[in-house]
């Protein structure tokens, strides 16, 4: 079963978030991509390839009750979707504030775990590095708990200590960094990132990131943002 | 460690947004900016955020924050929660 990936790219912050998931766990999506990058992370070719995926990860601006794909397209939205899309699903979605209602609705509509975030997604990003946005140190202080806790569910770890690694990882970026806007920021996520459901849930483990790709990053990103 | 310039971002953010309380953050905001900018180690950094349509932009670099805290309420209130 292919793993979902809708990842919006059409701002500095999705292109900042998109960057970091497009280098570090694209790749591991290997033969059985389904990843719906910039246009394609849309209603439509979301529909039809979640219900084959036993875990749905998203990029993209979100509310309470709403998650969004390419120019803030709704591809979730509270009690407005099929629930055999989300059923015994893993689902992360690298949003603002979507554990509010959104995470509780798809719970209950069957998914078996859902990690976000309570409140707003927030770091501070180099603007001079949108086109490789992988090589961005300071963003990389927020984004690379993201990575390490969806490496984590690939590698078959449970939701729960996919959690405890990505909050780690905030815990540890927190404690050596020197400046204070990016501290707070931190640990601001940490303290709003949320697992609901079944926190023993798993999914099936992919191969690790193979050689090539932990060495040679992508090309540069030549797609105009909005 | 925080530095005092920090801290008083710190307090100022803590007030209710009023006007006069979002320009002394405003103010307590570029007091801090001097301080990094002379650690000398930044390039062209940007808080951003994944909200939708939460009444402040998803996007202001650094340099603008006190322009952002001045005059967006709802900037304000999200930057007083970020700083505890």
């Amino acid at each position: 079963m292919p793993v979902t990936l809708a990842l919006a790219d059409f701002d500095l912050p999705t292109r900042s978030a998109s960057g970091f998931l497009l280098r570090w766990i694209v790749p591991r999506a290997g033969l059985e991509p389904a990843t719906l990058y910039a246009i394609l992370a849309r209603r439509t070719p979301f529909q039809l390839a979640v219900p084959q995926s036993d875990i749905i990860i998203g990029a993209g601006h979100g509310g309470v009750d709403v998650f969004t794909g390419q120019n803030e397209i709704i591809l979730l939205e509270v009690a407005k979707y099929d629930p055999k899309e989300v059923e015994g699903k893993v689902i992360k979605l690298l949003s603002c504030q979507t554990a509010v209602e959104l995470g509780p609705d798809l719970i209950k509509n069957g998914a078996e775990a859902f990690l976000g975030y309570m409140d707003d997604y927030v770091w501070v990003m180099d603007a001079d590095l949108a086109i490789r946005p992988w090589a961005d140190k300071i963003a990389a202080t927020s984004l690379m708990p993201v990575v390490d806790g969806l490496n984590a569910l690939l590698d078959g770890k449970t939701a729960r200590e996919a959690l405890d690694i990505e909050l780690e990882g905030y815990s540890r970026n927190a404690e050596v960094e020197e400046d204070e806007l990016v501290k707070a920021c931190l640990e601001f996520n940490r303290d709003n990132a949320i697992l609901l459901g079944n926190g023993g849930a798993k999914i099936r483990a992919r191969p690790s990131l193979a050689l090539p790709f932990k060495l040679i990053p992508p090309p540069p990103l030549i797609l105009p943002r909005r | 460690m925080a530095n005092a310039e920090w801290e008083e971002l710190k307090q100022a953010l803590k007030k209710p947004p009023t006007p006069e309380a979002m320009r002394g953050a405003a103010e307590a905001f570029k007091k801090y900016e001097v301080v990094q900018l002379a650690k000398g180690k930044r390039s062209k950094p940007t808080l951003v955020s994944l909200g939708k349509k939460q009444g402040y932009p998803n996007a202001v670099p650094v340099e603008k924050i006190p322009d952002e805290l001045a005059k967006n309420p709802q900037f304000f209130k999200l930057m007083g929660r970020i700083v505890k």
